[in-house]
């Protein structure tokens, strides 16, 4: 069963900027799905057409086989939406919250509390349901909210950008409910991101989105295997024999995996995606030409240099360690040049 | 789009949750109220020789009561249509408009929560009314009265609500009711009645629903009433205010929701 369709989706603002222009994708039932792209890129607008909260211009969308703008109370039915915003009331108690929100959603009275205790010892906040969540800290309401999307157990749950401004050990937790959801309840997750190693921890497969137009779809190792660029990097140290050097050079060309091999006297570049594995190799041949390794970095493919390669920009990713990587080879090529 | 009677009370259920649980808010709405009744009624009560000239047999404070009731019931509804506001800042709008209750059962919500406050908070300045000495003359006559309240705070609430929807800011919509609030009290029979105004002020005064409200609840509540409004007019024409209201309200309601915020 496809969970998310959509055909030539349209959505034009009464600026007349295309917010969403023309894509086509599916989500799979059971799957969780990235949809990926700077701010202002179109994915909350693709998100509010998919919760019926807005009616596309042109096209069509399906949310668990329903039309979303000719059947949208049957695609409420089905759908759990956390959105960006914190969207929980202060004035009410957690379980209040959860109340509300299954009543709303017309969960019967001997599921409710079921489905109200699942919720709340799955995001860990048991303890403090019953206290006004005016006292709750950012981490925690979030918390709730999601929670409050999955009282109604619906078939694909929303998530727009779960993430959004939560410290990194908060960010940990909830990308630990999101797998617990999927794995444990089936659901199909449709989630919205700007943080590429959130897509990279939990995405089956991602959807990159830039200027309203879907750039590329897959599955992430794939892609990343596809446009991958992984280099090592290794600083020697200056003292060996230039014959020696040259031979070694020589050597890590020839080695399996080896995509490129630049250097100067003092740093070598070897491009490859196989760099877990090729390191040691490199170990080896280094003893063999008495060449001294000072140190030595690896930075694999990663779903940056997908964002790059099909937007021609980078996304700015909190963590950056890929980033800068590929920062640390751009200063250097223009130091050798 | 179907209405769910166990929908609209939910929605109206949440109303009234945030609304006990916000003391400040219950007090400061009630104060302002209650200094119009301690303040206008002792300042002009040396009008009760006018006053009696009209025909009105009771003094002057209690002729202003049904009209300070009514003071705080424009209070508590016409800026009821916040909360809406700052759901759909907040994005809890949105979070209500993906489950599958209809946007009409939503307005519909909204606008009860907002009238049955409204009446709580009317209730309390009759309380302080009767401390004051206020003699009601018809006591049975607060049970019609209270739905009379609960009706006109209703209509009140869509016209909130209309605002609420329409305004892109919290500056704009305060600055609305704010400029329809005062008005609104300040032309009608709530202070002076018909016969010592100009002629062209009662004119004006003849067309605020308000007035009629206002002669409703005298007229049920210290059960003396001008004579030359009828009873009949009176209902005639708050129920169509009403109804308008809530029509309207919950038709701009689901048009504008539907509009990214």
């Amino acid at each position: 069963m496809v969970a998310v369709l959509t055909e030539r989706l349209t959505k034009v603002y009464n600026n007349n900027t295309a917010a969403v222009d023309n894509i086509s994708f599916s989500v799979e039932d059971g799957e969780i799905f990235g949809f990926l792209g700077p701010n202002g890129a179109g994915k909350s607008t693709t998100i509010m057409i998919l919760t019926t909260l807005l009616k596309p211009t042109s096209g069509k969308a399906f949310v668990s086989g329903y039309d979303v703008d000719k059947q949208p109370s049957k695609v409420r039915a089905n759908i759990g939406y956390v959105s960006q915003d914190i969207a929980i009331d202060e004035y009410l108690t957690g379980k209040e919250n959860l109340i509300l929100q299954g009543k709303l959603n017309h969960i019967p009275k001997n599921l409710l509390n079921h489905n109200i205790e699942e919720a709340l010892q799955l995001v860990e906040l048991k303890e403090r349901a019953n206290d006004i969540v005016g006292t709750y800290s950012g981490g925690m309401r979030k918390r709730l909210d999601i929670a409050s999307g999955l009282i109604n157990k619906p078939k694909v749950l929303f998530l727009d950008e779960p993430t959004l401004g939560l410290d990194i050990h908060t960010r940990h937790r909830i990308w630990d409910y999101i797998n617990k959801i999927n794995n444990e309840y089936g659901m199909t997750i449709f989630l919205t991101t700007h943080y590429m190693e959130e897509a990279d921890k939990l995405c089956n497969r991602i959807g990159i989105i830039d200027h309203g137009k879907i750039k590329v779809l897959g599955n992430t190792s794939e892609l990343k295997q596809k446009v991958g660029s992984g280099v090592i990097i290794l600083k020697l140290m200056h003292y060996y024999e230039k014959e020696n050097f040259d031979k070694f050079i020589v050597k890590i060309k020839d080695l399996h995996d080896v995509d490129d091999v630049r250097h100067t006297d003092m740093y070598l570049i070897v491009s490859t995606k196989e760099g877990r594995t090729l390191i040691p190799r490199i170990f080896d041949l280094s003893d063999t030409y008495n060449i001294t390794i000072s140190s030595i970095s690896l930075k694999e493919p990663s779903l940056d240099d997908v964002f790059l390669a099909y937007t021609g920009k980078g996304l700015r990713d909190e963590t950056g360690t890929a980033w800068t990587g590929m920062q640390t080879v751009e200063r250097f090529r223009r130091a050798r040049a | 789009m179907i209405i769910q009677i166990s929908d609209i009370y939910w929605v109206f259920w949440r109303e009234l949750k945030r609304y006990s649980r916000s003391r400040i808010g219950l007090v400061v709405r009630i104060v302002q109220p209650a200094a119009w009744l301690i303040l206008i009624g002792s300042t002009f009560a040396g009008t009760q020789s006018l006053l009696t000239t009209t025909g009105y047999p009771g003094s002057y404070i209690e002729y202003i009561t049904p009209g300070i009731i009514m003071l705080t019931s424009i209070f508590s509804s016409i800026f009821g249509g916040a909360t809406t506001l700052w759901d759909r800042r907040f994005g809890y709008m949105n979070k209500l408009l993906t489950t599958p209750v209809s946007r009409i059962s939503i307005a519909i919500g909204k606008m009860f929560g907002i009238s049955i406050i409204s009446a709580i908070q009317a209730s309390m300045i009759i309380v302080i009314a009767l401390l004051m000495g206020v003699r009601l003359g018809n006591p049975i006559g607060l049970l019609p009265a209270m739905l009379v309240i609960i009706a006109f705070s209703m209509g009140l609430a869509g016209v909130s609500l209309i605002a609420a929807v329409l305004a892109k800011s919290q500056e704009s919509f305060w600055a609305t009711m704010n400029f329809l609030g005062m008005p609104l009290f300040m032309l009608s029979s709530a202070l002076f009645p018909l016969e010592l105004m100009p002629s062209w002020l009662s004119i004006v005064v003849k067309l605020n629903p308000l007035t009629y409200t206002i002669e409703l609840v005298r007229t049920l509540i210290i059960g003396n009433s001008i004579p030359n409004i009828h009873l009949f007019i009176d209902i005639s024409v708050l129920a169509s205010f009403v109804i308008t209201m809530i029509l309207v309200a919950a038709y701009m309601f689901k048009r504008e929701v539907s509009k990214a915020f």
